[in-house]
């Protein structure tokens, strides 16, 4: 089991001044607290929230509430903004193509919920079975139709995909199915890839990048950080043929995400 | 085809899927201590085999039980033999 770190000389960067340290102190002192509220919060405004917007909008449950899990994720990115810097680009040649098969790095717990950087809501994850025993999370993903890549069949799981590709919900894959512990890009899982091929829409390569900072694997206390959500061109499927076409897809996807990681990463190292 | 090139073919496959070194698929390697594989890559592991010999395995039991690659080499050559029979 891995075990929790407790900030030391490696964590705190030996040029942090005392007032960095008080701004980390300060941080994991308030943060913590207004999350748990404002989670608190909305689950109990939720339901009078949900039968308002309905009677408004008449949009489809699972859309509605795909859009409470979206705003639920803003109130983090609110919330975290006097210590975390937050920035997103790229996303003006997607919004035009929706329905889209959304992937992105992932190195955070935190990555989730910066998921609420998009510019549209209407959004199910495609995730494995541990997430779905957050009990107080679990009645709002099955609500919003998220789909248990790792709990359903493959055949079950695709249809399940196609049909809210088909009601116009995009849908979003960590592909490397778990955080990375070293800040390098995991071996990528085929299912966004599969289903690109099988449903011919196109598959948005994403690139978070700050998360790991703010909130690595390994450790419990938040750092101040610069996170950013970037799209990258979309990738269609059309251009990919026979029976490896989701292995080369997902190689283009997966070296477009890791060239720009590369680009951030070599700019952060500059800016030290 | 032979033997050997279904095992090659697989071996093949698998690598490519998984990024995985042709020199580390031994026969004896297991799945999930030595090729580091998981539950979601045994979904993909069945599509790739499907794919490279135009077989459908998924509704097989006898998938449940495999555990290393020459498990997978073993049930892939019956099966192609089954096939053959069949014809």
């Amino acid at each position: 089991m891995a075990s929790r770190k407790t900030p030391g000389k490696k964590d705190l960067h030996p040029n942090m001044g005392i007032g960095s340290i008080l701004a980390v102190l300060l941080m994991n002192l308030t943060i913590y607290p207004f999350l748990i509220l404002w989670t608190l919060g909305t689950m109990a405004v939720f339901p009078a929230a949900f039968l308002v917007w309905k009677a408004g909008t008449r949009w489809t449950n699972e859309r509605i509430v795909r859009f409470f899990i979206w705003i639920y994720g803003r109130g983090w990115i609110a919330i975290l903004s006097p210590f975390v810097r937050f920035g997103r680009k790229g996303f003006e040649a997607v919004k035009p193509l929706q329905p889209v098969i959304l992937v992105v790095n992932h190195s955070s717990f935190f990555d989730t919920y910066c998921m609420a950087l998009l510019p549209f809501h209407n959004v199910a994850f495609a995730i494995r079975s541990w997430p779905f025993r957050m009990y107080w999370y679990t009645p709002f993903m099955r609500l919003a139709n998220y789909l248990n890549v790792e709990g359903l069949r493959w055949e079950t799981a695709s249809r399940l995909a196609r049909e809210i590709l088909g009601r116009g919900g995009n849908i979003l894959f960590f592909p490397e199915g778990h955080r990375s512990r070293d800040g390098s890009l995991g071996r990528f899982y085929s299912g966004a890839f599969l289903l690109a091929m099988e449903t011919g829409r196109p598959v948005v390569p994403m690139v978070i990048s700050g998360t790991d900072t703010l909130l690595p694997p390994n450790r419990w206390w938040l750092k101040p950080a610069r996170i950013s959500l970037e799209a990258l061109p979309p990738v269609d499927p059309k251009f990919f043929s026979g029976p490896g076409a989701h292995i080369d897809l997902k190689k283009t996807v997966k070296e477009a995400i890791h060239n720009r990681l590369m680009e951030i990463r070599s700019v952060s190292c500059k800016s030290l | 085809m032979t033997d050997p090139e279904i095992v090659e073919k697989i071996n093949a496959s698998l690598s490519e899927e998984f990024e995985l070194e042709l020199t580390s698929m031994v026969p004896e390697a297991s799945l999930f201590d030595d090729l580091e594989l998981d539950s979601l890559d045994l979904v993909d592991m069945v599509i790739v085999l499907e794919q490279a010999f135009g077989f459908k395995i998924r509704e097989e039991e006898e998938i449940r039980s495999i555990r290393t690659l020459g498990d997978i080499h073993a049930f892939v050559i019956r099966k192609k033999h089954q096939i053959r029979q069949n014809l």
